[in-house]
C-alpha cells in the first residue's frame, strides 16, 4: 500500500491559505500547507525566503548561532521606554530562555523571544551515529515531547530507507503520543489555572496529569517513554491484561477531567483571565506558519493526524476540534477538546489492537535516495524531521519543531498587553525552549 | 453538577506517604530504579559494549552515567536498585567493589540548613522533563510543602540550587550568578545524569563541563529523569531526613 | 524703640541692602542676605520668647502710620522663612555662577520685600511689599536657562498670577480699610457683606499665591517649564508660599467669630490640593518639578489644618480648634524647611548630572556628597511622613484632627470632613511613591563618591542642614509646639496651651495629645527605642559573632545587571499611576510610526515612537480662559479701537455730547 502524504509542485510560495511548515537547510526541498484545500505540498527545489519569514527564524544551528532573538519585533522607542530583560533563569519559566520587553512601565510595548541558552547541538552530534543511538537523543530533543519526537524521527528514517513497519509498532506509537498528548495538555491547563491563582483547579488537573505519568510508567516503563518505542527498551505491558488496565485507568481518568473541565468553565475569573489575552490574528497565524492548537484557535482546520493520515490514525474516528477567537482561552479550549479526542481515540485503539504482528504497513516514499520526511502532530503541533540516512547511519538531520514555528505568534499576540497577562499567553501556547534550540 | 469542594472529598486524600513508608510501585516505574548486575556476578562483556553511554564496565556501574535506556537489560542486569540512589559525592554512583551496592550511604547532613529547605530551580540545558519531575513535587501526590521544600521565586530566598540539564557553555554564566546569589549557608544538588556526567550528550563538543567541575555539589540524583520520590530522597538528605539517614 | 527693635529695623534694611551690594559682587550680595536673615531669625525667636517687637515706624505715603514690628503671628513666619534665607543664600553663595547680578538682585528684592509684609502693621506696607515680591520674583523667575521664548512666558504666567493676586489682595485691604477706617491691622469687631469679600478675595488672592487647587498652574508651571534657578525656585516654593500663608493667616485673624461655610470651603480647597499636588507629584520626572507639585499638597495640608480649626471654633470645639492650629503652623513650618532641602538638592542633581530629567539622572550622576545625600534623604522622607521626622509629626497632626470631624455638627460637614480624610491618606500614598522616586532615582544611582570639594561642599552643607533642623524639629515637636504657643495665640486672639503632655512611662511635655484625650504620639520616644533596639543589635553582633557579610551583584534573572537600556526609569516606575489614575489624568498614548518595511533587516522591520503623556485638566480652564481673551481683545482690536481716525472723533464727538447733557440736566 503506497501512500503519498503529499502533492509535489514544481514551485510555490507562502499566500494567504497557504503556509511555509518546512525549508530543509540544504535548500533540496521545502514544505508547505494548503489550509483552504487541506493538502500538503512538497516543493523540490530551494525556496527564497525573505528575511522575516517563518525560515529564516527556524533555523536552529546552535553551535554557530548563539543567542538570538526568535521573532521579529517593531523598535519602539519614546521617553522612559526601556528594555526589561526576563530570563534566562526565572521560575515563571522554568527553562532557560529570556524575554526582551520593551516598555514604559506597565504594558508591553513589544516582546522578543530570545533562545539559544541551551543548545545541546543534538543535530550536529547525531550525524555519523547509528540510528538507535540517534534516536536516544532524539528522545530527549524535549522529554514531554519524546513520543512525538521518535515516531517523527523513525517515520522519516523509516521512509529514507524503505522499512516496512509491522502495525503493532505503529499502533504502539499511536498510543504513546495520544498518552503524552493527554499529559500535555493537562500540563498546560494546570499552568493557566495556576497563574490565575486558582489552586485547587490546579492541584486537581495536576492530579490528573500525573496519573497519567503513571499509567505511562506502568504500561511502558518509563513515565516520559524514553526507550518506549526503540527496538531495545524497557519491558512493555501491552499483553491484553496491561492493555485493559489501561483502558480501565483511561475511563475513569476520563470521566474524571470532563468533571474538571465543566468546573473550569464555570469558575468565572479563570475565564476572565484567559478571555481576550494575547489574541493571535488569523492572518498572521498562517503568514508565519502557526502550527497545532494554536493554528486550529484561529479557525483553520489543520492537524497532522488528519490530512497526512497514517496508521493508527487511519483505521480510526478522530475529531477535529477548532476554535475562532485566537485568544488564549481558544488555544486552551482546543487541548481541551483534544483531550476529550485523544481519550476517545485511545479506547477505540485499545479495543481494536491489531492482533496479528505481521502485518506490515509501508512507510510514506523517500523525498531523494536515502533521505526521507516524518511528520507527527506533536501535543504542540505539527514536527517535521528529515533524515537522509545509509547503512544504518545517520547522514544528516534536519527538524522543524512546533515551538520553533509558534514563537513569532506568541511575540506579536504579547504587543499591547500588560505584564500580568505574560503568563496566560505564554503557557497557553505550550511553546518549550528545548526543542527550540535542540 | 458538582462543585470544587464535593469533587476535592470525593477524591480523597492522594498524598504519599513515603518517606514515612517505602515507595509503592506506581511511584516507581522500573526505570526509576538503578540498573544492578545479578547479584555476585560481574556484568557480562555483552553488557558493557550495550551500554550507549560507557556506563558498565567489568568492575563497576557508573550509576552517574547511566540514562535508563535499558539496553542493558537482555544482557544481565535489571533494575532492582532501590528507589533511593541519591548520593552526597560523585565517588559513591561508582557502584563495584570499591562500593559495593548497598553500601552507598548518606553523608552528615548540612545542620545549618535546618529542617526545611528554599530550593531555586535553575535549567542550565535540559529537556524539559526534569524540570516538569521537579515542578511535579508540588502535585498533590508528592506535596513537597507536607516536608519543608518550598521553591522560591528568586535565589536570593534560597538554601538550594537545583541544577537542572547539562551545563551548556551559554548557561555558565547566568548560573554562576545564581550561584553567587544564594546567600550562605547553601548547598548544590545536580539532579539528573545530564548534569552529574552529561548524561545521553556526553561528549558532544561546545558543551561546559559537567557540573562538579563548575561548583560544589553537595547531593547528586541519578535518574533520567529521576522521578519526584528521587528527587525528594536527595533533597531530604541535605537535612538528613531521606529514609537511609533514618535508618529505615 | 529698643535694642530688639533696632535689630529687626537692620535686618530688613540689609536684606533690602542685599541688593545695591550685589552690584559689587553677586557673592556679596548674598551674603549680606544671609547675615540679615540670621539676625531676622534671632529677632522672631526674641519676639517668640519675650513678647512682640516694635520696630521703626514711620508715617506712610496716605498719612496712615506705618512699622515694622513682629507680633507672634508674624514673628512664627519670619522665624520660618529666615530658617530658609540662610540655607538658600549660603547654597547661593556657591551655586550662582552667572556673570550678571541680576540673579542675585532680585534675590534680595524678594527677600526683602517678604520681611517687609511680614514685619508691616499697615495694610497700605503689606500690598506694597506683596507687589514688590512679585515683580522681583519675576525678575529672577526671568534668569533662568532656556529657550528665551519658553522662559519668557512661563515667567509670564507666573506674572500675570501674581498680578491677579495683587489685585484681589487689593480688594480685600480696601474691604477692610471700608470696614475699619484705617490700614492698621486691627481687628473687625463688626462682621456684614464686607467681612465676606475680604474672606473672598484674600482666600482667592493668597491661595494664588500658596499654589493651591485651581489656581496650582502658577506654581508648577513657571518652576517645571522655565526651570527657574534652584535657588530660586526654593525661595519661590518655599517663602512666597509661605507669605500666602501668612497674609490668610493675618486676614483671617482680623476678621470676627466666621460663618461655618468660610470653613468648609477653606478645608474643600484643601482636600482637593493635596491629592491633585500629590497624584501629579507621583507622575512627574522633572526633579523641580516634582518638588513643585508636593508643595501644592502641603500647602493643602495648611488649608486643610486651618479649615477645621475654622469649624471646630464656629462649632465650639475648643480643644479641636487649638489643635487644629497648632498643626497648620506645625505643617507649616515643617514644609517650608524641607521644601528648600529638596530644591537645593535639585540644583545639586543638576550640578552632578547636569540634567533636570530624573530618567537621564542615572546614567550621569557623579556620586553624592555625604551631606547633600543625609540633607535630600531626610527632606524627601519628612515630605513623605515617615517617622520620626517633622513630615510626620505634622502629617499625623492632620489627620488627627481630620479623625475628630465626626465631631461637627451639621452632617455635611461631617461628610466633607471624612472625604477630606480620605483624600489626605490617598494622597500619602502617592506622595510616598512621588518621594521614593525622587531620591531613588537621583542620588541614590550611584554608589557615593568620594567628596569632590570646592563648590560642592558649599552646595552640600546647606542640604544637610536643612536636613538637619528638619529632623530637629520632628523629634522635638513637642518642645517646638510649646514655642509656638504665643504665634497661635496671637492668631486665636486669646491665650492657649499647647497639646503637650504626657501618659504612662513618657515624662510629661514629651508627648503629643489631640483631643482630650484622643490620640498620642511621642516623637522623642521614637529615636530613643529605635536607639535600645541598635543597641541590642549591636551587643549581639559585637559579641564574637562572624558579620561576614559578602557583596553579590543584583540578581536580574540571570542575565549580566544594569546594562544600559535595561534598567527601570523612573518614567516606567510611575505608569502604574498614570495607568490607574488615567481618568484623571487623561492619559493618552501617542504613537507615530517612524520606521518603513525594510526587508533588509528582519530583527526589526518598522519602528515606532511611543509617548504616554498626562496631562492637568485644570490647565483646559486656562488654556480656554486665555482663548478667550485672546478673543475679547481681538474683538476690540478690530472693532472697538481699529485706529481709524474718523472712529476716534465719533466717539469724542459722542462722550462730548453725553457729558453736555448730563451736566444740562443736571443743572
Amino acid at each position: 500500500m503506497s501512500r503519498t502524504p503529499w502533492r509535489v509542485e514544481p514551485e510555490t510560495s507562502a499566500g494567504p491559505e497557504r503556509a511555509l511548515a518546512y525549508a530543509s537547510e540544504d535548500g533540496a526541498f521545502s514544505l508547505y500547507n494548503e489550509y483552504s484545500e487541506g493538502v500538503s505540498i512538497l516543493v523540490p527545489r530551494p525556496t527564497r525566503t525573505r528575511g522575516d519569514e517563518p525560515g529564516a527564524t527556524w533555523r536552529t544551528d546552535g553551535t554557530s548561532r548563539g543567542v538570538h532573538p526568535l521573532g521579529p519585533a517593531p523598535a519602539m522607542e519614546g521617553y522612559g521606554v526601556f528594555t526589561f530583560p526576563y530570563g534566562p533563569v526565572s521560575m515563571g519559566v522554568p527553562e532557560a530562555g529570556r524575554f526582551d520587553v520593551r516598555t514604559y512601565g506597565e504594558r508591553v510595548l513589544n516582546l522578543v523571544p530570545v533562545g539559544g541558552f541551551k543548545p545541546r547541538r543534538i543535530r550536529e552530534s547525531v550525524v555519523g551515529t547509528s540510528v538507535e543511538d540517534a534516536a536516544l537523543r532524539i528522545e530527549r530533543m524535549a522529554g514531554n515531547f519524546s513520543a512525538a519526537h521518535v515516531s517523527a524521527f523513525l517515520s522519516a528514517v523509516e521512509s529514507a530507507a524503505h522499512l516496512e513497519v509491522p502495525s503493532v509498532e505503529l499502533w504502539t506509537r499511536g498510543l504513546a503520543q495520544e498518552l503524552q498528548r493527554i499529559y500535555n495538555h493537562l500540563h498546560v491547563l494546570a499552568r493557566v489555572a495556576e497563574a490565575a491563582s486558582q489552586n485547587v483547579g490546579l492541584a486537581q488537573t495536576h492530579a490528573l496529569a500525573e496519573e497519567v505519568l503513571r499509567v505511562q510508567g506502568r504500561t511502558f516503563g518509563h513515565r516520559w517513554l524514553f526507550g518506549a518505542l526503540l527496538p531495545k527498551g524497557p519491558p512493555r505491558r501491552l499483553d491484553p491484561v496491561g492493555r485493559s488496565d489501561v483502558a480501565g485507568a483511561l475511563a475513569r481518568l476520563s470521566s474524571e477531567f470532563e468533571a474538571l473541565w465543566e468546573l473550569f468553565l464555570e469558575s468565572r475569573t479563570f475565564i476572565d483571565r484567559i478571555q481576550s489575552t494575547c489574541v493571535v490574528d488569523r492572518a498572521d497565524a498562517i503568514r508565519w506558519g502557526a502550527v497545532g492548537p494554536t493554528l486550529r484557535a484561529c479557525n483553520v482546520n489543520w492537524d497532522d493526524r488528519l490530512r497526512i493520515p497514517s496508521a493508527p490514525y487511519t483505521d480510526l474516528f478522530v475529531a477535529l476540534p477548532h476554535e475562532s477567537s485566537g485568544d488564549a482561552l481558544a488555544r486552551v479550549a482546543v487541548r481541551a477538546a483534544e483531550v476529550r479526542a485523544s481519550f476517545l481515540l485511545l479506547e477505540q485503539m485499545l479495543d481494536r489492537w491489531p492482533r496479528s504482528p505481521t502485518s506490515l504497513e509501508t512507510p510514506a516514499p523517500p523525498v531523494a535516495p536515502g533521505r526521507g520526511i516524518g511528520r507527527v502532530e506533536a501535543p504542540s503541533g505539527d514536527l517535521v524531521y528529515d533524515v537522509a540516512v545509509s547503512d544504518g547511519r545517520v547522514r544528516s538531520l534536519g527538524f522543524r519543531s512546533p515551538s520553533q514555528a509558534n514563537w513569532p505568534l506568541f511575540a506579536a499576540g504579547m504587543r499591547n498587553a500588560v505584564f500580568t497577562d505574560f503568563h496566560f499567553a505564554f503557557e497557553s501556547f505550550g511553546l518549550v525552549f528545548a526543542e527550540t534550540d535542540g | 453538577m458538582s462543585s470544587w469542594i464535593e469533587r476535592s472529598v470525593t477524591r480523597g486524600i492522594l498524598t504519599s506517604r513515603y518517606p514515612r513508608e517505602t515507595a509503592t510501585d506506581e511511584e516507581l516505574p522500573v526505570t526509576a530504579r538503578a540498573p544492578r548486575p545479578v547479584p555476585g556476578a560481574p556484568p557480562s562483556a555483552a553488557a558493557v559494549s550495550s551500554c550507549p553511554v560507557a556506563a558498565i564496565s567489568e568492575k563497576e556501574v557508573d550509576q552517574g552515567k547511566c540514562i535508563r535506556c535499558a539496553r542493558c537489560l537482555p544482557n544481565g542486569l535489571s533494575f532492582t536498585g532501590p528507589g533511593e540512589a541519591a548520593t552526597r559525592s560523585r565517588a559513591e554512583l561508582r557502584e563495584g567493589a570499591a562500593t559495593p551496592p548497598g553500601t552507598v550511604g548518606s553523608g552528615a547532613p548540612l545542620r545549618e540548613l535546618g529542617r526545611s529547605l528554599h530550593v531555586f530551580l535553575i535549567d542550565v540545558g535540559s529537556c524539559n522533563a526534569c524540570n516538569l519531575e521537579v515542578l511535579a513535587l508540588a502535585n498533590p501526590f508528592y506535596d513537597s510543602q507536607r516536608l519543608g521544600i518550598f521553591f522560591t521565586n528568586s535565589p536570593r530566598h534560597a538554601d538550594v540550587l537545583l541544577v537542572v540539564g547539562v551545563p551548556t557553555a551559554e548557561m555558565v554564566e547566568p548560573l554562576r550568578r545564581a550561584y553567587e546569589a544564594l546567600p550562605a549557608p547553601k548547598a548544590v544538588v545536580a539532579v539528573g545524569a545530564c548534569p552529574i556526567s552529561g548524561g545521553a550528550f556526553a561528549g558532544t563538543p561546545g558543551l561546559a563541563p559537567v557540573l562538579a567541575e563548575l561548583l560544589p555539589v553537595d547531593v547528586f540524583v541519578p535518574g533520567c529523569p529521576p522521578t519526584p520520590v528521587n528527587l525528594l530522597d536527595g533533597l531530604l538528605m541535605l537535612s538528613g531526613r531521606d529514609r537511609r539517614s533514618r535508618g529505615a | 524703640m529698643d535694642a530688639l527693635g533696632y535689630l529687626l529695623t537692620v535686618a530688613v534694611v540689609g536684606l533690602f541692602a542685599g541688593a545695591p551690594l550685589s552690584l559689587v559682587h553677586r557673592r556679596v550680595g548674598y551674603g549680606t542676605a544671609a547675615v540679615a536673615s540670621a539676625l531676622l531669625f534671632a529677632v522672631a525667636v526674641a519676639a517668640l520668647v519675650g513678647g512682640p517687637v516694635q520696630g521703626a515706624s514711620w508715617s506712610g505715603p496716605l498719612s496712615d502710620p506705618e512699622s515694622l514690628r513682629l507680633d507672634g503671628l508674624s514673628a512664627f513666619f519670619a522665624l520660618a522663612a529666615a530658617v530658609v534665607w540662610v540655607a538658600t543664600s549660603v547654597y547661593s553663595v556657591y551655586y550662582d555662577d552667572r556673570s550678571t547680578p541680576y540673579l542675585a538682585i532680585c534675590y534680595s528684592l524678594t527677600l526683602a520685600s517678604i520681611a517687609l509684609l511680614i514685619s508691616s502693621t499697615s495694610l497700605l506696607l503689606f500690598l506694597l511689599g506683596w507687589e514688590t515680591m512679585t515683580l522681583a520674583s519675576y525678575g529672577m523667575i526671568l534668569q533662568a536657562h532656556g529657550r528665551p521664548g519658553k522662559v519668557f512666558s512661563a515667567a509670564f504666567v507666573f506674572l500675570a498670577f501674581g498680578e491677579a493676586s495683587t489685585l484681589l489682595v487689593f480688594v480685600a485691604v480696601a474691604a477692610l480699610r471700608a470696614m475699619t477706617g484705617s490700614f492698621a491691622e486691627v481687628p473687625v469687631v463688626v462682621g456684614g457683606s464686607l467681612a465676606t469679600v475680604v474672606f473672598v478675595a484674600g482666600l482667592i488672592g493668597f491661595g494664588l499665591k500658596m499654589g493651591v487647587a485651581p489656581f496650582h498652574m502658577s506654581e508648577w508651571l513657571p518652576i517645571a517649564h522655565s526651570s527657574a534657578p534652584s535657588n530660586a525656585s526654593a525661595v519661590l516654593s518655599s517663602t512666597l508660599t509661605l507669605a500666602g500663608a501668612y497674609g490668610l493667616f493675618r486676614i483671617l485673624s482680623l476678621l470676627p467669630s466666621p460663618p461655618l461655610w468660610w470653613g468648609a470651603v477653606v478645608l474643600g480647597i484643601g482636600a482637593v490640593s493635596v491629592l491633585l499636588g500629590a497624584l501629579f507629584a507621583a507622575v512627574s520626572e522633572h526633579t523641580k518639578g516634582l518638588p513643585a507639585y508636593s508643595t501644592i499638597e502641603n500647602n493643602g495640608l495648611i488649608l486643610v489644618a486651618l479649615g477645621i480649626a475654622m469649624i471646630a471654633r464656629t462649632d465650639g470645639l475648643t480643644d479641636l480648634y487649638v489643635f487644629a492650629l497648632f498643626a497648620a503652623f506645625y505643617q507649616a513650618l515643617a514644609h517650608a524647611v524641607a521644601k528648600t532641602a529638596l530644591f537645593l538638592s535639585a540644583g545639586y542633581i543638576e550640578h552632578s548630572a547636569g540634567t533636570f530629567d530624573l530618567n537621564s539622572v542615572a546614567g550621569r550622576a557623579k556620586g553624592a556628597d555625604g551631606s547633600a545625600y543625609a540633607g535630600t534623604l531626610a527632606a524627601t522622607l519628612s515630605l513623605a511622613a515617615a517617622p520620626p521626622l517633622a513630615g510626620f509629626v505634622s502629617e499625623w497632626m492632620v489627620l488627627e484632627a481630620l479623625f475628630q470631624s465626626y465631631r461637627f455638627s451639621p452632617e455635611w460637614v461631617e461628610f466633607e470632613g471624612l472625604l477630606t480624610g480620605a483624600a489626605v491618606a490617598l494622597a500619602a500614598g502617592l506622595i510616598l511613591v512621588a518621594m521614593v522616586k525622587f531620591l531613588g532615582f537621583s542620588l541614590l544611582w550611584k554608589p557615593r563618591a568620594a567628596r569632590t570639594g570646592g563648590r560642592s561642599w558649599g552646595l552640600g552643607a546647606p542640604i544637610a542642614a536643612a536636613g538637619a533642623v528638619v529632623a530637629g524639629i520632628g523629634i522635638g515637636a513637642p518642645w517646638v509646639l510649646r514655642f509656638l504657643t504665643p504665634s497661635v495665640a496671637a492668631f486665636a486672639g486669646t491665650p492657649v496651651v499647647a497639646p503637650v503632655g504626657g501618659l504612662l512611662s513618657v515624662p510629661d511635655g514629651w508627648s503629643i495629645l489631640s483631643g482630650s484625650p484622643f490620640g498620642i504620639l511621642s516623637p522623642p520616644m521614637i529615636p530613643i527605642g529605635l536607639g535600645a533596639g541598635a543597641l541590642v543589635a549591636l551587643a549581639y553582633y559585637g559579641l564574637g559573632r562572624r558579620s561576614g557579610a559578602r557583596r553579590a551583584a543584583p540578581w536580574m534573572a540571570g542575565s549580566p545587571p544594569g546594562r544600559e537600556g535595561e534598567t527601570y526609569t523612573s518614567f516606567g516606575y510611575s505608569t502604574g499611576v498614570r495607568i490607574m489614575m488615567e481618568s484623571v489624568l487623561q492619559t493618552r498614548e501617542v504613537r507615530t510610526h517612524v520606521g518603513s518595511v525594510a526587508a533588509e533587516e528582519p530583527a526589526s522591520p518598522f519602528s515606532y515612537n511611543v509617548d504616554l503623556e498626562v496631562l492637568d485638566v485644570f490647565k483646559l480652564f486656562y488654556d480656554y480662559l486665555v482663548r478667550f481673551g485672546d478673543g475679547v481683545s481681538s474683538v476690540l482690536k478690530s472693532g472697538v479701537m481699529p485706529g481709524r481716525l474718523g472712529r476716534y472723533l465719533a466717539y469724542i464727538l459722542i462722550v462730548t455730547l453725553a457729558v453736555v447733557i448730563y451736566v444740562a440736566a443736571a443743572a
